[in-house]
């Protein structure tokens, strides 16, 4: 201990991409082409005929502005908003909901309560984990995410149960995590495009027996570390255990990977090497993550993913479109202030446009006679309606795809404050988990959304 | 032993009518009246008991007593550290980790368990250090293979090795369990690869990873039980130095030194003395003024065009170096820490901010005097006044909130919700203050919000990024606040150097202190069980002057610190057939 350290830079796995590191990189604009030498691999996929369902789930923060988002005309002839007009090539895939309420009882203010419960429908626990920093004593969130969920079924048979892409989503607080693995256990998202990009397709390109090696390595390691958490789990009392077996069941899905054949699988080109917290990369690191999310989904490592711009009070600043003021502090302005309302728009429209942009990488795989984006269920969602008034109603709601036929897209549906946790229920339908009746413990109602799946 | 509640019910009262419609909080989460002015009855029996004990018997108030403890994750800060000792590989590999959680201030990750992503980190780490350690295999090993014999090296490496990252001697299961590890990498490949995978195996071993305390003794479930040598090394070593323990501390583990008080006090004062401890005190103090991410600060360009990642750096670096030299070279004084005219930096553009030189003959690390009509200690550090502002400029709120709530420990309940609290529009060309007065004249804002700006206030004459100004939006700046709802400081101010000393004057901010430090200390919040050992540790503080050297060493000595709450263990353990 007393050798002077010497220092290693961390970088991509050292041992893994021997050869990867130098193809991966192609120009910062090779996104648009990348899917290009990746798409062949994927043709015969699942034989041609059956493409599995697959759940994406987006959030953007601090609410919107509803004059400007909200559609005009009818269920099946309507008007795009100039908040969703970066839409209108899609508008025959989208569903754009209007009128549900996120209800909000329990702990937490509502930044909190919207950003906890906007996937779990679940009140946030009583708890101090944020005591000093943020005004309140609320804990994480209460309840399973419905990504989660639907995992827990659809993810059994992928190398990856879901996928949790983030751009720029900051620290381990309520306010920055949106997808749950059960009560109390936040799902941290992956803010790294170049971390994701190690992670996704590090073994891709490893020579068959070194990888023999490397996974019969990791088995004995896995062994050991089991061992390890198994030996401990009795010693400790019940809310120690729990993460005992989080971090048990962790290493069985590692377990589960390593045992599996590595997919075949072209590895994407792309320039990850970008500071990815700096604000100026927001838009880049946002089409990196949306990239190699949709090659993740094409190659089947997963089946569910998420994708999480910034945070709950979200504090970026937007100069790529001329609003440099910070998000949040901007949301808070009155809607006298007319600059407030522009911005705010101008905001959720840029959003639209990266909704938009996932939505033509998914359209660009083929499958079948028509694309990914029919066999995928794409759900927008945020934690605020207003910025301003912190509402719970309406909370702007927009899905895209048609969930392998489980959704007839191209449609306007409104509500009357109903509970989005029937929207949850929904998603939980298209999925194909057709028993599920209700979702989360906000509200005593039951069954999906009227005239949605 | 009853829960105080303090000032609170003052405050309910006070902002009660006023629209803050939940009063200030924390007093009812913590048991602490931060104030304890009316003493309450529980100083007795402290007296002169301050040697902390020497078992379970003999405790600080009779019986010990102690909050439980969570099972804790190492901290990123506290894994590269770790490594570093460990392995003598210095790495940021934490950097790629998932961000830790927060206890109040403060990082630890006690509450959230780890996800698939977090444990595919550690094992990326684990792979990648592994791999750089058996680089320089002579180094690694405490014995020649090739005289002693691959197998037997191996094991005794296995014991050795595995003490300092397990920070407890394996059982003869575990090391059997690691060289198995061993076996299978000798197996596949050669003598290298076995130590290899041991080392990836130890690393991500949950003993390596978990602060675990399950320590020798069975105990009694829900009772309080003495912390064993080994557990005593690391709470000490990752509390002075937020690393793991040095070849003394387990030495003195292993002696049965740390079970006494003359052998803990001893560790201490050496520990305190070591440049290690630089860090931690570093850590304390930028997690406690929330500047410990300063570095990822971005301000707009426009307006502050002097502020660059370098500035930032400078910024942090002073806090750090002003803290440590209080604490080190200094007397270890709160009033030093929140008053000094003077700071530790030899950065030209931070010390072009303050408009100061440094003086001739200046050696490097010495203070340097600042103006005294314009700074006041780590208050008036440009990291606190640019990290607590917006981007284009100041913020009155942000600033009066981390008084209120870091040196005061009153929380303020959320904004109100649901309810249409649409701020009025500003005005154009008024001064932020101006705007921000709006909070103060709406009655469904000024509840809440004349606890924080009369405190944010007194910021003014301090832009965005900390420099001093007289201007704001060409009109003069008008730094007077106003402090309401605490104990002992209650009154009209003019500036942030009024606000400081009267602060500074206050029990209640030194009570604040104390309890920031003792969760630093512990890695979580405070509860009724540790309600006697606080109260001493206010006592002494009081009794030293507000010596924070004299405060890390009573809350080391405490029951707290020295005893784990046992679990009550749960009904159904998990199914070993599962695993």
């Amino acid at each position: 201990m007393s050798r002077k350290p010497r220092f290693i830079e961390h970088g991509p796995r050292k041992r893994l991409n021997r050869n990867f590191s130098r193809r991966g990189f192609l120009g910062s604009l090779g996104a648009a082409g990348a899917l290009t030498p990746f798409l062949p691999m994927m043709r015969g996929h699942a034989g041609g005929t059956e493409f599995p369902v697959r759940l994406i789930l987006c959030f953007s923060a601090n609410g919107t502005i509803h004059e400007n988002w909200t559609p005009t005309g009818t269920v099946s002839d309507f008007q795009l908003s100039p908040i969703l007009s970066p839409l209108e090539s899609f508008k025959d895939q989208l569903t754009i909901l209007d009128g549900l309420e996120v209800l909000r009882p329990g702990p937490g203010d509502g930044h909190q309560k919207g950003m906890a419960l906007l996937w779990t429908g679940s009140q946030i626990l009583e708890g101090t984990e944020f005591a000093g920093g943020d005004g309140s004593s609320a804990g994480w969130g209460g309840g399973i995410s419905v990504d989660q969920h639907v995992a827990n079924t659809v993810g059994a048979q992928t190398a990856y149960k879901s996928l949790e892409f983030g751009v720029q989503t900051g620290g381990a607080t309520v306010w920055s995590r949106m997808s749950y693995a059960g009560s109390n256990q936040p799902i941290a998202p992956e803010p790294s495009p170049a971390a994701m990009f190690d992670r996704l397709f590090a073994d891709f390109d490893i020579d068959t027996s070194e990888l023999e090696r490397i996974k019969a390595e990791r088995g004995s390691v896995i062994d050991l570390v089991k061992g390890d958490l198994q030996a401990l789990s009795p010693k400790y009392g019940a809310a120690d255990q729990l993460k005992i077996e989080a971090h048990l069941d962790a290493i069985r899905q590692i377990e589960q990977r390593n045992d599996l054949a590595v997919p075949v699988c072209e590895i994407p080109m792309l320039d990850t090497t970008l500071p990815h917290d700096a604000n100026e990369n927001f838009p880049a690191v946002s089409r990196l993550q949306i990239d190699q999310m949709v090659m993740a989904l094409a190659c089947d490592l997963t089946r569910v993913a998420s994708l999480q711009w910034s945070r709950s009070v979200s504090g970026t600043r937007f100069d790529w479109i001329g609003v440099p003021d910070g998000h949040h502090d901007l949301s808070h302005l009155g809607d006298g202030d007319q600059s407030m309302v522009d911005k705010i728009t101008a905001i959720n429209t840029w959003y639209a446009g990266e909704f938009a942009y996932l939505l033509e990488r998914l359209a660009s795989v083929p499958e079948g006679n028509g694309t990914m984006l029919d066999n995928t269920l794409v759900v927008w969602g945020n934690e605020l309606s207003r910025g301003n008034s912190h509402g719970n109603h309406p909370v702007p709601f927009v899905l895209a795809g048609g969930a392998g036929g489980r959704i007839q897209p191209g449609r306007y549906l409104t509500y009357d404050r109903v509970p989005h946790n029937r929207l949850l229920v929904s998603i939980c339908h298209a999925l194909g988990l057709d028993e599920q009746t209700t979702f989360g413990d906000i509200d005593s109602g039951s069954g999906g959304l009227d005239g949605l799946t | 032993m009853g829960v105080r509640i303090g000032h609170a019910c003052a405050l309910l009262a006070l902002v009660g009518t006023a629209g803050c419609y939940d009063g200030l909080s924390g007093q009812d989460r913590s048991p602490f009246g931060a104030g304890d002015a009316d003493g309450g009855g529980a100083d007795g029996g402290d007296g002169d008991g301050g040697d902390g004990g020497e078992g379970p018997v003999a405790g600080l108030c009779g019986d010990p007593q102690t909050g439980p403890t969570a099972l804790r994750r190492l901290t990123n800060d506290q894994y590269d550290r770790t490594v570093a000792d460990l392995l003598g590989v210095e790495t940021n590999f934490s950097t790629s980790f998932a961000p830790d959680e927060r206890i109040g201030a403060f990082k630890s990750n006690g509450a959230a368990p780890v996800g698939q992503l977090q444990v595919e980190q550690y094992m990326d780490a684990a792979e990648g250090l592994a791999t750089e350690a058996v680089s320089d295999l002579g180094a690694l090993l405490p014995c020649d293979p090739t005289a002693m014999g691959e197998d037997a090296c191996a094991e005794m490496f296995v014991r050795e090795f595995g003490l300092k990252a397990y920070r407890r001697p394996l059982t003869d299961g575990e090391v059997a369990g690691v060289m198995a590890v061993y076996a299978d990498g000798k197996a596949e490949g050669a003598f290298v690869d076995g130590i290899r995978i041991a080392v990836q195996g130890l690393l991500q071993s949950p003993f390596f990873l978990y602060h675990i305390e399950n320590g020798i003794e069975a105990g009694v479930p829900g009772e309080p039980v003495a912390l064993s040598g080994y557990e005593m090394a690391s709470r000490l070593s990752y509390f002075l130095w937020n690393t793991m323990p040095d070849d003394e501390l387990f030495a003195a583990a292993e002696a049965g030194d740390l079970l006494t008080t003359e052998g803990i006090e001893a560790q201490v004062d050496r520990m305190l003395a070591d440049d290690r401890s630089y860090e931690a005190i570093a850590d304390f103090h930028l997690q406690w003024l929330g500047v410990d991410h300063i570095e990822a600060l971005e301000k707009n360009p426009t307006a502050y065009p002097d502020f660059t990642p370098e500035l930032a750096a400078a910024m942090r670096a002073e806090t750090a170096a002003f803290s440590n030299w209080v604490m080190r070279e200094g007397e270890g004084s709160l009033q030093t820490l929140l008053t000094a005219d003077f700071t530790i930096t030899d950065d030209p553009d931070l010390l072009a901010l303050y408009g100061a030189t440094l003086p001739a003959g200046h050696t490097p690390g010495d203070p340097v005097p600042l103006d005294a009509t314009q700074r006041s200690g780590v208050l008036t550090h440009a990291s606190l006044l640019a990290e607590h502002a917006h981007a284009d400029q100041t913020s009155p709120v942000h600033r009066g909130q981390l008084i209120r709530e870091n040196f005061l420990c009153q929380m303020l309940p959320p904004p109100p919700m649901n309810v249409d609290n649409v701020p009025p529009d500003p005005a154009p060309g008024a001064t932020t203050r101006e705007r921000f007065a709006e909070h103060t004249a709406d009655p469904s804002c000024a509840g809440c919000h004349q606890l924080i700006d009369g405190l944010g206030f007194a910021f003014e004459s301090y832009d965005g990024i900390g420099a001093f100004r007289d201007l704001d939006q060409g009109l003069p700046v008008d730094a007077s606040g106003a402090i309401f709802g605490t104990d002992d400081i209650d009154g009209e101010i003019d500036g942030a150097l009024q606000l400081a000393a009267q602060l500074a004057s206050s029990r209640q901010v030194s009570a604040c202190v104390a309890q920031q430090w003792f969760r630093f200390a512990l890695g979580r919040l405070e509860t009724d069980d540790d309600q006697c050992a606080f109260d001493h540790m206010l006592e002494s503080f009081d009794e030293s002057d507000q010596d924070m050297r004299a405060l890390v060493k009573t809350i080391i000595l405490s029951d707290s610190f020295r005893f784990r709450r046992v679990d009550e263990l749960s009904a159904a353990p998990l199914d070993p057939e599962e695993i």
